[in-house]
């Protein structure tokens, strides 16, 4: 077990390698003039000129990364020239809000995602499942930015049943940062208002976020356990006189959640990425809204600071999923 | 099971009927406190907050009521007014200005604003050389040409004689904020001695009103300074809130969480124009839009082409384009500034292009490239150009790009044909004239290749103590951009907000967001 973490750890470092080369050529060999981006058409001359070469956009390219893979090797991800900041500041202050929002997105989408699948492959041909298969389609064909705004015009403007864009009131002051995390540092501090805040601010984005990956795990769910519950297992279980709750929920879901598992990872490790359609619309301080305007703008070290993240969560992810079969599955072994 | 069902379905029927209805009628009140401004806008665009770096349309402005500077302008941006200065004297030449503190001003430290502070703010921005420190180096050549003379006197000789609006574009300008001098350097660090990286998020000023935090991409909060000199601002707090999406920002004003909006459509404006408990306000901006012609590329070297396009253009379709948010304009200085020609003698008209075309050589047409920015409603600006010109012969080939492109490309020279925006960096004619019609400048004119002797007036007018004969010169310099530069120039944006009614003194400036928000009240 120990020596299969360690290979796929070491794998995974060659990969991000791999990405860390081809995103910072493939960013530096586009055409543009970052410095003329950010500082816009009205700056001077000189002014780009100092700025090029401050950043040290005016040596060879194989230089810059070489100087950039030394600054990597001592933590440093370079400064980003939108926010003027170190990017892994930058990472620091954004992340957080991104992690935040796609765990809940992830939670609400798998849990629900599971349920509907179930309750459509158990109900098959009934119309149950023509409904909740009528709604996934609905769900999956739904623009998120679409979505994002019918559900603050219902639930936020006309309902009033929750707060509208942000993290938090405007008013309430953020509990101190330890985490980053705006729930567990309410939790932390003791903040009971803010907490609570928090939670009615992420719940509409969180449902938004997470409808897509809520009907890509329904699908799934379905499709896999129809699968299981043809087998024959599942029929000796149900001729042995079990209740259906027991076959459907011990025998047959139980051998039908690999597939799942591996859906839910692939998801969560894209939701991770940030979503800058859903951040838009609910004025999130999110990692997705970071990465875009980085791209615009060609802030080539905050392009690269979020590849590294990036490559690094679907690394994790990946491997989480893979552990997660070992788990479930006792007849799979790391070797 | 079928009662639940049909239930279920009654349920949502009623509320598919009532929403509507509940979403009408009388506004929702506000939720935000009487002392409280909450104003949704766009800050993620501001990347510092210190007054020598600050160069964006929001950092500037939030610099506007966190510092102080020397003087201010009048609302109409014809003339200095007082502010920290409560008086000046001018030499003969022109050239040098003596300042006169007022008595009372206060950092928001406690510590009394002297010239010493002053001189310290000015020479700090100077050396720094951050973005906008060419609003202050162009004028005034070295750091030690800003000079305390005494306790409460400031003397800053510039290089040039500086008429009284150029000397409040310079000393009125952000960029020559008064930053508290203790401050800066208890918060220095060896790799940053002029605090350069603190004060991006931190207050230093003397203004009417602290800067309490800037979360970014969240908000900015702002304090009421009590012991400012004008006394305590109306409002206690003020925040600025990031709202990216004008649909939801929309939303949250009609719903009372926010009592302006800032980035609203043209759609969503006109929807909430003339609604009960709403007022919009209008503003025109110091910038303008306009299509450039690079005179290196042949067929734009003929004075009669250029002109051809310009009376080839739909102005009034391009405003419908904008739905409304422009006034069509096409002289290079913008409306409400000094020195402005309020001409426009171009509207379409076909044969007369037509005409000129021939005139200048081309009666059988030419292609040339079109470069436009992302931004909407431009490429539908490109392509009504693109059918515009089209009736006169040119084959207009549309690319749209990113601003980082066109930029480069542009600033190469390397353009056939650009729609591009330019905003008064300062609120003087000098600053338009010397981009458009002054190729020395290495700006615009130099950008579209148009080396022009009228170079000569920009260069002279600049100078120009005399009010009167200063205003003339301009309106020639514009006369001549109008009749011969290589510019159509079709635009000057509006700003418009919305907001609650009960909100007053909020008034968008044709320079900065708004006016200083010291007497904004909500009533």
């Amino acid at each position: 077990m120990w020596a299969y973490l360690v290979r796929r750890l070491i794998l995974a470092s060659l990969a991000i390698f791999g990405v860390l080369i081809i995103t910072f050529f493939l960013s530096h060999v586009i055409p543009g003039d970052p410095v003329a981006a950010i500082l816009g058409q009205q700056a001077r001359q000189e002014v780009i000129d100092a700025m090029r070469h401050k950043l040290g956009f005016d040596r060879p390219i194989y230089e810059q990364f070489v100087i950039y893979l030394d600054r990597l090797a001592h933590g440093d991800l370079g400064d980003s020239i939108a926010t003027h900041r170190p990017v892994l500041q930058d990472l620091k202050e954004f992340f957080p809000a991104t992690i935040e929002l796609a765990t809940t997105a992830i939670l609400i989408g798998a849990a629900t995602g599971l349920v509907v699948g179930i309750i459509s492959a158990v109900a098959r041909g009934t119309w149950l499942d023509h409904a909740t298969r009528f709604f996934s389609l609905i769900g999956l064909s739904m623009p998120v930015f679409w979505l994002g705004l019918i559900v603050l015009l219902i639930f936020y403007f006309w309902l009033g049943l929750f707060p509208g864009q942000g993290q938090l009131d405007i008013f309430i002051s953020r509990p101190p940062r330890v985490t980053g995390l705006i729930i567990a540092d309410s939790l932390i501090a003791g903040d009971t208002a803010a907490l609570m805040n928090a939670l009615g601010h992420l719940i509409l984005p969180a449902m938004v976020l997470g409808s897509h990956a809520l009907v890509g795990i329904a699908r799934i769910t379905r499709a896999s356990m129809l699968e299981v519950l043809g087998q024959d297992y599942v029929k000796v279980a149900r001729s042995k006189g079990l209740t259906e709750r027991t076959v459907i929920f011990r025998h047959a879901l139980k051998n039908a959640l690999l597939p799942i598992i591996t859906v839910i990872g692939i998801y969560y490790g894209g939701l991770l990425e940030g979503a800058v359609l859903t951040e838009t619309v609910f004025a999130w301080p999110g990692l997705g809204r970071y990465a875009t305007s980085a791209i615009l703008s060609q802030d080539f070290a905050a392009i690269m600071g979020v590849t590294v993240l990036i490559a690094m969560v679907f690394s994790l992810a990946n491997l989480f999923v893979d552990l997660a079969y070992g788990f479930l599955n006792p007849k799979i072994r790391f070797e | 099971m079928m009662r639940g069902r049909y239930l279920v379905a009654v349920v949502l029927l009623a509320i598919a009927v009532l929403l509507p209805t509940w979403a009408g009628g009388a506004p929702v009140p506000s939720r935000v406190p009487a002392n409280v401004l909450v104003i949704g806008t766009i800050i993620s665009d501001s990347n510092s907050l210190d007054p020598a770096q600050a160069f964006e349309f929001g950092s500037t402005w939030v610099d506007l009521q966190v510092y102080d500077t020397l003087v201010d302008f009048s609302r109409d941006f014809t003339r200095a007014v007082p502010r920290l200065a409560d008086s000046w004297t001018v030499s003969q030449d022109g050239r040098t200005y003596t300042f006169k503190l007022r008595a009372g001003a206060k950092f928001h430290s406690g510590a009394a604003v002297d010239a010493k502070a002053v001189e310290f703010s000015l020479r700090r921005a100077h050396t720094l050389k951050l973005p906008p420190s060419f609003i202050l180096t162009d004028f005034i050549k070295n750091p030690e040409d800003i000079v305390a003379i005494s306790a409460n006197q400031v003397r800053i000789t510039f290089n040039q004689s500086m008429p009284e609006v150029l000397m409040a574009s310079v000393v009125a300008n952000p960029v020559a904020s008064v930053v508290d001098p203790a401050v800066v350097k208890k918060n220095a660090a060896s790799d940053d001695p002029m605090a350069n990286r603190w004060l991006s998020d931190h207050d230093a000023g003397s203004g009417p009103f602290k800067l309490i935090g800037w979360s970014r991409n969240i908000k900015i909060e702002l304090q009421a300074f009590d012991d400012y000199w004008r006394g305590r601002p109306k409002m206690g707090r003020i925040f600025i809130q990031e709202m990216p999406e004008p649909t939801a920002e929309s939303l949250a004003l009609q719903r009372g969480d926010i009592d302006i909006a800032m980035r609203l459509l043209p759609g969503q404006i006109k929807e909430l124009t003339g609604q009960t408990g709403f007022v919009t306000k209008s503003s025109p901006t110091f910038s303008l839009r306009y299509v450039g012609m690079n005179v290196g590329y042949p067929p734009f070297a003929n004075k009669n082409v250029r002109n051809a396009v310009k009376w080839a253009i739909d102005y009034d379709a391009i405003k419908r384009i904008w739905e409304d948010t422009i006034d069509v304009g096409q002289t290079i200085v913008p409306a409400r500034m000094f020195g402005y020609l309020p001409e426009t003698p171009y509207k379409k008209d076909i044969n007369r292009a037509r005409q000129l075309m021939q005139e200048g050589g081309q009666a059988r047409g030419f292609t040339a490239e079109l470069l436009v920015p992302l931004d909407p409603p431009l490429p539908d600006v490109a392509a009504k150009l693109k059918e515009d010109l089209g009736q006169i012969g040119i084959n207009v080939d549309v690319r749209v790009v990113r601003n980082a492109d066109l930029n480069t490309v542009y600033r190469a020279q390397r353009h056939q044909m650009v729609i591009a925006r330019w905003g008064a960096d300062y609120p003087d004619p000098d600053n338009l004239a010397k981009a458009f019609a002054d190729f020395d400048s290495r700006v615009l004119a130099w950008r579209n290749q148009w080396d022009h002797p009228v170079k000569k007036t920009v260069q002279q007018a600049v100078a120009e103590l005399d009010r009167t004969k200063r205003d003339a010169m301009y309106k020639e310099i514009q006369r001549t951009v109008l009749d011969e530069g290589p510019y159509a120039v079709f635009a000057y944006p509006l700003r418009q907000y919305v907001m609650r009614a009960n909100v007053k003194n909020f008034d968008p400036s044709p320079l900065y967001e708004t006016y200083e928000l010291f007497n904004a009240v909500k009533e």
